[in-house]
């Protein structure tokens, strides 16, 4: 019996199948199946069901479950386009996005380079100390730093500020004793007017939004740039000291080609997740004051949420999952994210 | 079951390895002293370069202790006396009126404890569910070869990065789909959402430490007559474990700190430890219980900061997976 029944059918079924079912290892398919249709079904399902939304006149949560939408085609997006609160809140964005980037490497480069200077004693124990924000909750953090900026009186800030002023009128004091033929006071460009509502202004409230985000992100840079620095061959400093290079010359030459491609990965990745931050705004002051800081997924979630404008909420959301989609196709292109796959 | 044994494991080795480090640490650093002393003395190094290293080390140290200051306040925070901050006592306060009273209050006249278990439950079904597809899931992506399995990893990839807003914007979405199906406001339910969303990078995670066993285990497995099944068992699981301990408190953590969807889909019945936490800070604009808060945050964090010291190197290495380090 050369050609059983059962051959013929399978070279048959083969004939008929769109691929070669000889590669088609069925046991590591049914292996992976159930995570990847559990992932695919919270996230990509969800994504398409929103830019059909963002297509659709819904109004609250009861219009869209009762069917008792339309649908408009890109009104909604013609509609954001022109809506100078979206203006407000992506310009907003990006401006978060850039300075809190800035002061991110500017910190993690400078805490870096600190926690590997051959001077400095105890190196290990400091690194272990530096980190530990990357230990905590987010949602501790932000809480806690909210309490930090808090506009009573006794705040935390708003009280190193009481104790600042205390300083400066003491100072005045001295003076004052020093020089007794005239009366001097402190001046009052020098004294901070208390209390200050850290959180009601616009500038203050998203220098606290940046000084946050800068506190949460700032151990991976370290981390980061740390091991990066390790690498470094002593011998290229020493070589560099000898040759008469100074610390400005060593910095630019030695150090900061070392260091360049890792702080970019490093850059596009918490980049990233700040264009995403919600939870530092929400918390702070939902985006306020007067909605002038709502970053870009504060504003899309109040808009469905808070006002019921689901439709309009969802091209939002999908403008920022299409920007998020650019970051993903960055840290692929500029990172070696993907490398693991390919090596094998 | 056994992720935890070697998590405990791991904790008792460190714990004493750090109990020796530090009861040691005065020797050590008085020998240090002494051998710095002896080298200026002996003129093998000048009081300037002496001097030099003193004046670093107190400047890093002074950098610590200003970013380290919030952490401070909290702790300071929660001991102190009085609800609010009602006087200077909320940043400097006095040592000698350290007290638990917050503690107290937490612990048995808060919701904490109702919110504790709410949290385990989401937690609980997290780790189960994202365990049991995430460890199938990177055998099959380590060691088999089948259609897709590119696609699947470079899918994967992307979102272990890159993707954490992507649950809020997809939120508003899938609160239209739980509250048409009845689901809003159930742990089970957003347990399950943490599990999906925590599968990515934990099948990659656990995909790239299985690549480090050597096949030639299973081929000695296979030759010694061993089937599909008992290679998978006797071979595979148990050279997992470390990575399967790492992937355990990875989901535990995606549970534990989640907030903004507990917030939206959860009611005040069911509320979760980090949902609490938010209604506690933000109960007003002046009188928020600072006391009382901090005290909540510090053990609402606790156990999350002391899986990560344990965990410290596991996590670092976690880090840099991504080929980050250039």
């Amino acid at each position: 019996m050369s050609t059983s029944f059962l051959d013929r059918v399978s070279a048959e079924s083969q004939r008929l199948l769109p691929f070669d079912t000889r590669n088609l290892n069925l046991f590591g398919l049914l292996l992976v199946a159930p995570g990847v249709v559990l992932f695919l079904s919270f996230m990509l399902f969800p994504i398409a069901f929103l830019v059909y939304l963002s297509m659709t006149d819904a109004t609250h949560a009861g219009t869209i479950i009762g069917g008792d939408t339309n649908f408009v085609g890109l009104d909604n997006y013609v509609d954001l386009f022109t809506d100078s609160q979206f203006w407000t809140s992506f310009g907003i964005t990006w401006l978060f996005l850039a300075v809190s980037l800035v002061i991110k490497i500017i910190v993690g480069v400078g805490l870096a380079m600190l926690l590997t200077h051959a001077r400095v004693v105890g190196k290990r124990y400091m690194r272990a100390i530096v980190i530990i924000p990357m230990g905590l909750p987010a949602i501790f953090i932000i809480t806690v730093w909210r309490g930090m900026f808090s506009g009573a009186r006794f705040g935390p800030f708003n009280e190193l500020l009481a104790t600042y002023n205390s300083a400066v009128a003491m100072l005045a004091g001295i003076v004052d004793q020093a020089l007794f033929f005239v009366a001097v006071s402190a001046p009052e460009f020098l004294l901070v007017d208390l209390p200050v509502s850290w959180l009601s202004g616009r500038w203050s409230a998203f220098m606290a939004y940046v000084t946050t985000e800068v506190w949460l992100a700032y151990p991976f840079m370290v981390i980061i740039i740390v091991s990066a620095l390790q690498d470094v061959p002593m011998e290229l400093h020493d070589a560099a000291k000898v040759d008469g290079a100074g610390y400005v010359h060593r910095f630019i030459h030695v150090t900061l080609p070392a260091i360049k491609r890792p702080v970019m990965f490093a850059s596009i990745l918490t980049a990233a997740t700040s264009f995403q931050q919600f939870l530092i705004p929400w918390i702070f002051n939902s985006g306020g004051p007067a909605r002038q800081n709502e970053l870009l997924i504060v504003y899309g979630y109040r808009e469905a949420i808070e006002l019921n404008q689901y439709a309009y909420a969802s091209a939002i959301m999908v403008t920022a999952i299409a920007f998020i989609g650019l970051f993903m196709w960055l840290a692929v292109r500029k990172g070696n994210l993907a490398e693991g796959v390919d090596s094998e | 079951m056994i992720a935890v044994v070697a998590i405990l494991a791991n904790v008792i080795g460190i714990l004493t390895g750090w109990a020796y480090e530090k009861a040691t640490w005065p020797m050590r650093a008085a020998s240090t002293a002494r051998l710095t002393l002896e080298q200026v003395r002996t003129g093998k190094r000048s009081v300037r370069d002496l001097a030099k290293t003193v004046a670093s080390t107190a400047g890093a140290i002074a950098v610590l202790v200003v970013l380290m200051f919030p952490i401070y306040w909290i702790f300071a925070a929660s001991l102190s006396e009085g609800a609010g901050l009602m006087s200077t006592d909320g940043v400097f306060a006095d040592p000698s009126t350290y007290n638990l009273d917050a503690y107290h209050w937490v612990l048995f006249e808060s919701a904490f404890t109702d919110a504790l278990l709410n949290s385990l439950i989401v937690v609980f079904v997290t780790v189960s569910v994202s365990m049991s597809v995430v460890i199938p899931g990177a055998y099959a992506l380590s060691r088999h070869e089948f259609r897709g399995r590119k696609k699947i990893l470079y899918g994967y990839v992307l979102f272990t990065q890159v993707g954490a807003g992507l649950s809020i914007a997809t939120l508003i979405a899938l609160y239209v789909l739980f509250v048409n199906f009845g689901l809003s406001n159930n742990l089970l339910v957003l347990g399950l959402f943490y599990a999906a969303g925590a599968i990515p990078f934990n099948t990659w995670l656990l995909k790239t430490f299985m690549d480090n066993i050597p096949v030639s285990y299973e081929e000695a497995a296979v030759i010694d007559g061993a089937g599909r099944w008992q290679v998978i068992r006797e071979v595979i699981l148990p050279l997992s474990k470390p990575g399967i301990a790492v992937v355990l408190v990875f989901t535990f953590l995606a549970g534990w700190n989640e907030f903004i969807v507990a917030q939206t889909l959860l009611r005040p019945e069911n509320y979760t430890l980090s949902v609490e936490l938010y209604a506690l800070a933000t109960a007003g604009q002046y009188d928020t219980p600072w006391t009382q808060f901090s005290a909540f945050a510090i053990l609402f964090a606790m156990p999350v900061a002391l899986i990560y010291f344990f965990a410290q190197n596991y996590v670092e290495s976690g880090l840099s997976f991504g080929g980050m380090e250039g």
